[in-house]
């Protein structure tokens, strides 16, 4: 059970950009979808491609990736799955009201008569919510593979944080592996006690108060750490001068080319939506006649 | 040593800072790997208790940047990128209850340990309700589905960790202080 | 500046939250290029002695100072952190604890950033210590995989970068394996030859006099016992509270005419049937790493101590952990009782075998001593009222009477390394095995600790000979092995190089230099004693006859 960065250096686009510029494109893909609540297909679809491409670009091995995979796809079924689809609450209100063809009834209980009726406009959503999610996902997605976790601090810092802040970040990824450690190592006392996290006794309530053996050693030793960590820091004088960060960050054409690229794209988004009033939720003609012929 | 002025920020604040931050990380991570038994979408994060309690040991800045660097790092590697509405609530989470430090003097005094537990339901309240609501715009889902399908499971699921869990910390902390320094 | 780097007159410290004097009234003064040990047992002051050199007393820690403390004239509470932090260096016991940065660069770098130098100043320096310490074929290593003895280095050179005058070591061999400690004294050494006033603070005198310290300074309870030359032997310094060459031990045992009592080593019943087995273990933690163990064969027998050596990760650890079953072998078979281990769990191994883990923070977490002993019993499902005797038996076993309803967090690390024992006796394992139980303690603690272990008192069999069939621990500390075990495994190059009689195996001194054990004068005065001894023996049973 060893935490670890799955960092590489690679030659690739993403990889030449400055950090700060995949922080800034990825907030602007965020803004320009949340803001102005962009859900038309024709605004995500592009929008989804070209994260896509992005995410491409940087060339990750599957196998770095596989296990990641898995834990998207769990989120996006109980996202899309439950909200959008089953409880038929998930999106807009619009998307359940709408007049649409149904594909197909579920009936869990059909007893107590609860039946869940997947519409058309239910999976159009559902698919839009799905794009949606990535769009914005994608960009955060690749960062632990592509970012040197020892750039985030600099970043920041170079983005306008604290010294405080910006070292916090940095710290904290320090600290990371060694109380993954510390975990593992407790798991092990334990079980050598003959503890089983796998099969624990008694309700819910008893098995996460069974989980203290692990919690408790693990939390405790950080805080005694803690305290030597902090003499270990004003020993060297942190935070009693404006702090030089080693290393330069510097903007390259590519750089100004993204950064303008996500600004824009926000800007567009805002003015269709206020603007034109184009860009809300809407399921296309072509769908529901379809269906009804 | 402990200074209990609730809004100083210096090097002890980035230190508590950055461990929560790692702790709540590497927990939430192991918690997303290994789930707990859920009762419906709720799922138990043990690692809510061990952020609300570096709040309360540790006062409110700490709490904010372990439960908003915390959240990130355990998404991060658990692969699912970046969700900022919920970093930004679990720091709201963590904040709120740190403001409990200064009200609390002896951590294995039940007085004292009720309240932190109450601050921590308030964190629980309004950073999961601050991360539900956003998360109509981010999602797009609906009023009832933020308070009904998101709002109350991550709220019972936080909360029944918290209210276990924290005590126990509190106390087995009174007596790590009780020997500080070897 | 003309004055002297280092002067404290009559110092005197109290935590705000003690009752007593934490260091009371100590004076001494130091030139540039001179060399000071301080020795002492645990508690007596020493790191208190240090927060008040490197001012984090009266900064960072509350209480009553008294006295002064100068640094080239001025006292350090008068002074900016900025300008202390570049006046002393200071290194504390465990690097893993002080290393802030996740990459070698950065660290080195940290303090000159701090300062908020140029950054081409910067580069000079991190260059400058990387090359004074020969670690810059770590430069682009990650801070988090290093072994010990590079994190040291590490933490050192992230302190020459400040380019400070005083160097404050505390206990800076604690946590490396003799052959790294003895490189880094060497360090030590040669940045006092080049003018620097070092303070090193070690309890064990007889590795930190290979340093050739000028001065010891030798505490009890806050207060100097000794302050002069090292080769003139101080009759004041107690051989039981520091860790001194045998030779001294000798001459001082001879001199206030204690008569040690003499004991009987456990015997080994080999022969009988074996109650663990390796055979031909194989082992790797994942495929694309190379194997750790390879062709491993072992038994442990009744009435085994064993004592396991060998190099920091040659792979001791590993090789315990298949006896409880944490791991289980790539190939071969590793067999407990009969049963092969690849078919039962770690619980059902643990009925049989007890594991003691190094650092007691890694398991103790209960609110009281009772429930932390009952947590083993209560997994392996023992009945209530069984519990309770095992309990209270192992409490006063180890003899924590008195404690029971304490919070184990709260004891002292002696009392915590006996309730993690404690809690394996609770378990009514047959078979005890300590992964470095002594690692980060000092001297005094740890042979009181491996004495009421290891050693028979008055007639008696010794602890773990009557509770447990066999003991197997692993150890850096070659003396322990001398000292206590009745059976050695040298372990190196995936496999067990030697193994037999502490008398057999130890004699082969190239042998143990090969694998990074360093002979000690214990055991080369136990050599050239032992047509007359017939065994290996403590310091003070030697003096019987040396
Ligand atoms: N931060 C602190 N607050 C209160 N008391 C302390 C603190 N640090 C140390 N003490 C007490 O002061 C005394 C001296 O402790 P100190 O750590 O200086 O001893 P030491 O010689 O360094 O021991 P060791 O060899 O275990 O490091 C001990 O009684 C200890 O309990
Ligand atoms: N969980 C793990 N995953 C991968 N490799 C590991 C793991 N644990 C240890 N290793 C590697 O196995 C080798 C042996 O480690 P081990 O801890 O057994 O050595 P050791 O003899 O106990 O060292 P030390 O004396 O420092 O404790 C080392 O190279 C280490 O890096
Ligand atoms: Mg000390
Ligand atoms: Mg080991």
């Amino acid at each position: 059970m060893l935490v670890t960065w799955k960092y590489r250096p690679r030659n690739t686009f993403i990889q030449r950009l400055d950090p700060r510029t995949r922080f800034i494109f990825m907030a602007c893909i965020i803004l320009a979808l949340t803001i102005p609540e962009i859900w038309d297909y024709r605004l995500l679809l592009p929008l989804f491609l070209l994260s896509l491409t992005l995410f491409l670009m940087a060339r990750i091995e599957w196998k770095d990736m596989k296990r990641a995979w898995f834990y998207i796809f769990i989120l996006l079924f109980f996202i899309v799955g439950l909200n959008a689809l089953l409880s038929g609450r998930g999106g807009p209100s619009s998307v359940t009201n709408l007049p649409s063809p149904v594909l197909f009834t579920i009936s869990l209980w059909a007893d107590r008569g609860w039946v869940v009726q997947i519409t058309v406009s239910k999976v159009w959503f559902a698919l839009n919510q799905i794009m949606r999610m990535l769009t914005m996902a994608l960009p955060a997605i690749m960062l632990p593979y592509t970012l040197d976790p020892n750039i985030y601090g600099t970043a920041f810092k170079r983005m306008g944080a604290s010294d405080r802040v910006s070292f916090t970040m940095d710290l904290a990824f320090r600290f990371m592996p060694t109380f993954a450690r510390d975990l593992t190592i407790t798991v092990d006392a334990q079980r050598a006690r003959g503890y089983e996290v796998e099969k624990l006794k008694g309700g819910l309530f008893e098995k996460i108060r069974k989980l203290a053996p692990l919690v408790i050693p693990v939390t405790m030793q950080s805080t005694v750490t803690g305290e030597e960590v902090i003499d270990a820091m004003d020993l060297r004088a942190f935070g009693t001068a404006p702090r030089t960060w080693l290393k330069e960050l510097h903007y390259a054409p590519r750089d100004y080319f993204m950064i303008g690229l996500g600004v824009a794209i926000f800007l567009v988004c805002c003015i269709l939506k206020w603007g034109f009033g184009i860009g809300g939720f809407f399921v296309p003609d072509f769908f529901t006649n379809f269906m009804i012929n | 040593m402990n200074n209990n002025s609730t809004w100083e920020f210096g090097t002890r604040q980035v230190v508590y800072g950055a461990i929560g931050a790692a702790l709540y990380g590497v927990f939430s991570w192991a918690t997303n790997i290994f789930p707990l038994p859920a009762a419906g979408n709720v799922t138990f994060r043990p690692a809510v208790a061990v952020l609300i309690f570096f709040g309360a040991a540790y006062g409110p800045w700490v709490g904010l940047l372990a439960g908003f660097i915390g959240n990130t790092l355990g998404d991060m590697i658990t692969g699912w990128g970046f969700y900022w509405n919920w970093s930004l609530g679990n720091g709201l989470m963590g904040m709120v209850a740190g403001l409990v430090m200064a009200a609390i003097n002896d951590f294995k005094a039940r007085p004292d340990i009720m309240k932190a537990v109450a601050y921590g339901l308030g964190g629980i309240a309004v950073g999961m309700l601050f991360a539900s609501l956003t998360e109509m715009f981010v999602g797009g889902i609906d009023f009832n589905t933020a308070l009904v399908g998101y709002f109350v499971p991550a709220f019972i699921g936080n909360a029944v960790v918290t209210i276990i869990l924290l005590p126990i910390l509190m106390i087995a902390f009174a007596g790590v202080a009780a020997r500080r320094g070897r | 500046m003309a004055e002297s780097p280092l002067v404290i007159e009559n110092l005197t410290f109290q935590y705000r939250t003690r009752p007593e004097k934490a260091i009371e009234n100590i004076s001494f003064e130091l030139k540039p290029g001179e060399m000071l040990l301080i020795a002492g047992s645990s508690g007596c002051g020493k790191t208190t002695l240090a927060r008040c050199i490197n001012g984090l007393i009266p900064r960072s820690y509350r209480g009553a100072r008294e006295g002064r403390v100068l640094l080239h004239g001025t006292d350090v509470a008068d002074m900016q952190i900025a300008e202390v932090a570049q006046t002393v260096g200071t290194l504390l016991q465990d690097p893993e604890r002080q290393i802030v940065a996740s990459n070698v660069y950065n660290e080195i770098a940290f303090g000159p950033e701090n300062l908020g130098l140029a950054n081409d100043e910067i580069f000079k320096r991190v260059e400058q210590a990387m090359k004074r310490l020969r670690i810059e074929y770590l430069r682009e290593r990650e801070t988090f995989n290093l072994s010990g003895g590079e994190k040291q280095k590490v933490a050192l050179a992230g302190l020459l970068a400040m380019n400070p005058s005083i160097l404050l070591l505390d206990e800076p061999l604690a946590s490396l394996d003799p052959e790294s400690a003895h490189e880094a004294l060497e360090v030590f050494r040669s940045l006092a030859d080049e003018g620097k006033t070092v303070v090193l603070i070690e309890h064990r005198v007889e590795d930190a006099i290979f340093a050739k310290p000028n001065r010891l300074l030798y505490m009890e309870a806050g207060q100097v016992k000794y302050l002069g030359a090292i080769d003139s032997l101080p009759t004041e310094i107690n051989h039981r509270e520091v860790k001194l060459p045998a030779e001294w031990v000798v001459k001082r045992v001879h001199q206030m005419g204690v008569t040690p009592k003499k004991t009987e080593p456990a015997v080994s019943e080999a022969g009988g049937t074996p109650l663990v087995v390796f055979e031909n273990v194989d082992f790797r933690y994942s495929d694309e790493t190379p194997l750790i163990l390879q062709g491993v064969n072992l038994q442990i027998h009744q009435g085994d101590l064993i004592a396991v050596l060998g190099p920091n990760g040659a792979g001791k650890s590993t090789l315990v952990k298949h006896a409880i079953g944490l791991l289980k072998p790539t190939r071969g078979r590793v067999i407990v009782e009969g049963k092969d281990t690849q078919s039962m769990s770690v619980a059902q191994i643990a009925h049989t075998l007890g594991f003691v883990f190094q650092s007691p923070t890694h398991m103790l977490y209960a609110p009281t001593v009772r429930e932390e002993l009952e947590f083993g019993p209560k997994n392996l499902e023992f009945e209530e009222v069984d519990i309770k005797k095992l309990v209270a038996a192992s409490v006063s076993t180890v003899n924590l009477k008195g404690f029971e309803e304490y919070p184990p967090l709260g004891l002292s690390f002696g009392q915590q390394k006996r309730t993690t024992i404690a809690a394996v006796l609770a378990m009514q394992s047959k078979i005890m095995i300590m992964d470095e139980p002594t690692a980060g303690q000092d001297y005094s603690n740890y042979t009181h600790f491996m004495d009421a272990m290891c050693r028979p008192m008055n007639g008696s069999k010794s602890l773990v000979a009557a509770n447990f069939n066999a003991t197997l621990f692993i150890t850096h500390d070659l003396d322990l092995a001398v000292t206590y075990a009745n059976r050695i495994l040298l372990f190196g190059d995936k496999h067990i190089v030697a193994d037999g009689r502490p008398e057999d195996v130890l004699k082969d001194f190239d042998l143990l230099m090969k694998y990074r054990v360093r002979p000690t004068s214990l055991l080369r005065m136990n050599v050239n004693l032992l047509p007359r001894t017939g065994q290996f023996l403590s310091a003070e049973e030697l003096a019987a006859y040396a």
